[in-house]
């Protein structure tokens, strides 16, 4: 597996904050790699020291093994970037700005299709700044990926898109990485992280505090998953704690709670219900998310920097 | 085309596109001289030296469209590309920044310049103004003048913190630096202490240079507005080199 990026023990002050405090990973070539963590995190300060826009006080950055402070123009051919919050200059059209940005690459793909790739069809003759603010998300989207880079940077991807845009965009993010690029991303979006890709870091306080695969992840924290539901009747208790998988059986609320590990023991507890003739109404199951991990790992909740 | 190439064409429509930006830089001048003529004609008057009002006073035209374009729109259009996060847009892709600025430069010089002429020809065809001296000269010191006044406008924007700053010290400086140089008032009906501090004023030097050479001063008699100009120029770029932030 060759290697994308290469961090080594970045860190970035201000003042007297740690917003990047020691991190070190790698992004393979060809992966969907994401950061998820709360806003404030360091997120946003870290993707724009590897991006090179963003000056590191220490440790070392290789982009295609290069350094992107000093190698900059080299890398930037290559890499595509979606900042945070962008702009373009007033009164300049959607195909004025894409046809502009493909001339300052050496390589450029069709940008017509791109447009079209994000629903943005129809318009390449509407000025950037009257567009939805969703419309206007995918404008960005498209200049990151007018020269048909290798690597590409998207920071908060999603951000002000409604729900299916999201979906739209993950499929070509997707697209995107199956044609061989590599995306780097940050999200607040637990969803999106889960969804979209390969390995995830959770960033807490400047710091990675947890990095794997989705699934790897959500098995390190050890967690169990749980089904839950009503029943008009006696709970053949003894029977379900029987059932392969299931650890503990409990009453909660007037509902029955099963937990037990892996995904077959809610099958096995319905039959063992169906075989009583009773049935399960109100039928809820819950697998531990990234939510949970980062929960356990921090103690403190995804969401929480999300109002500010 | 090159990247600078489509650059110029972009910032060159958009600058076109923005109603207040295209008028002042594009149509004030010519539009100024018109009214000017049609208010006072070109007839010869003993308060001109037996020349015309347009005679006497076209020359100083073009300083305030400059003073307007370099102390106002300049900088309150790159500080608020700045904020908005435009130019850092630009600083994410190969181009460099050099290139950024030459283009931007190169369409503002050329739509100033552009306009400056147009304002002469109107001048001259509509009202029948004529230089005394050399209208190559003329237009070359105009040439200088919006090369040092575009460069007070990067120096402006390179150091003012936000656009509503840019635009109250804009808007402040802009109206007393044109009545002190003479463009729109006569500095004859100034008074004395108050045009000898005028003098200071880059402004009120590009007047004179303009207006020198209209009337047929050799450039050595004007030797002083033309360091002075020079002077703006080094300077002015200086502090946009040394202070200009994408950011």
């Amino acid at each position: 597996m060759t290697t994308a990026i290469s961090c080594a023990n970045v860190s970035k002050r201000y003042g007297d904050v740690r917003a990047v405090d020691g991190v070190s990973f790698e992004v393979h070539e060809g992966e969907i790699f994401g950061m998820i963590g709360p806003n404030g995190a360091g997120k946003t300060t870290l993707i724009e020291c590897v991006e090179g826009l963003r000056e590191r006080d220490g440790g070392t950055v290789e982009v295609f093994g290069m350094d992107p402070e000093r190698h900059t123009r080299a890398i930037r051919e290559r890499t595509g970037i979606q900042l945070q919050s962008a702009a373009l200059p007033q009164r300049i059209r959607v195909g004025e700005a894409l046809d502009l940005f493909a001339a300052f690459y050496r390589r450029s793909t069709d940008w017509r299709s791109l447009l079209a790739r994000l629903g943005l069809e129809g318009k390449a003759r509407s000025y950037v700044e009257r567009l939805s603010g969703g419309e206007r998300q995918r404008v960005f989207i498209a200049l990151a990926l007018v020269n048909a880079p290798e690597l590409v940077f998207l920071d908060e991807l999603t951000t002000g898109l409604d729900p299916q845009a999201r979906l739209a965009i993950w499929d070509v993010i997707r697209d995107i990485r199956d044609g061989g690029t590599t995306v780097f991303l940050t999200t607040h979006f637990m969803e999106e992280a889960e969804r979209l890709c390969d390995r995830v870091a959770l960033v807490d306080h400047g710091r990675i505090v947890a990095l794997d695969t989705v699934p790897g992840l959500i098995a390190s924290l050890g967690a169990e998953n749980s089904m839950s539901f009503t029943l008009d009747g006696a709970v053949p208790a003894e029977r379900l704690k029987a059932v392969d998988g299931v650890t503990k059986v409990e009453q909660v609320d007037g509902r029955v709670v099963i937990h037990g590990n892996g995904a077959r023991f809610p099958h096995g507890a319905l039959s063992v219900l169906a075989e009583d003739g009773l049935w399960a109404q109100d039928l809820r199951t819950r697998q531990p998310t990234l939510e949970d991990v980062f929960l356990a790992l921090t103690g403190r909740e995804l969401r929480e920097g999300e109002a500010g | 085309m090159t990247a600078v190439g489509k650059l110029v064409a972009v910032q060159a429509r958009r600058t076109l596109r923005e109603p207040a930006a295209a008028f002042f830089m594009v149509a004030f001048a010519p539009l100024f001289a018109l009214l000017m003529g049609l208010v006072f004609g070109n007839e010869p008057q003993a308060e001109f030296g037996d020349r015309g009002y347009i005679d006497a006073n076209l020359a100083s035209f073009p300083a305030i469209v400059l003073a307007i374009v370099s102390f106002v729109l300049v900088p309150i259009d790159i500080v608020s590309q700045r904020e908005s996060g435009a130019l850092r847009r630009f600083r994410a892709t190969p181009l460099r920044p050099v290139g950024y600025i030459a283009a931007d430069v190169l369409v503002r010089f050329a739509i100033s310049l552009l306009s400056i002429a147009a304002m002469f020809a109107l001048g001259m065809l509509v009202f029948g103004a004529r230089p005394a001296g050399d209208l190559a000269s003329v237009l070359l010191a105009a040439v200088l003048g919006v090369l040092a006044f575009l460069a007070v406008g990067y120096a402006l924007a390179a150091v003012m913190p936000s656009q509503g700053t840019a635009q109250a010290f804009g808007n402040v400086l802009v109206y007393p630096l044109i009545i002190l140089s003479g463009a729109a008032v006569p500095t004859a009906v100034l008074p004395e202490g108050v045009r000898q501090v005028a003098q200071f004023s880059p402004l009120t030097q590009l007047v004179e240079l303009l207006r020198g050479l209209w009337a047929g001063q050799p450039w050595a008699e004007n030797w002083v507005p033309l360091v002075v100009l020079l002077g703006v120029l080094g300077a002015a770029t200086a502090v946009a080199a040394r202070f200009f932030r994408w950011e």
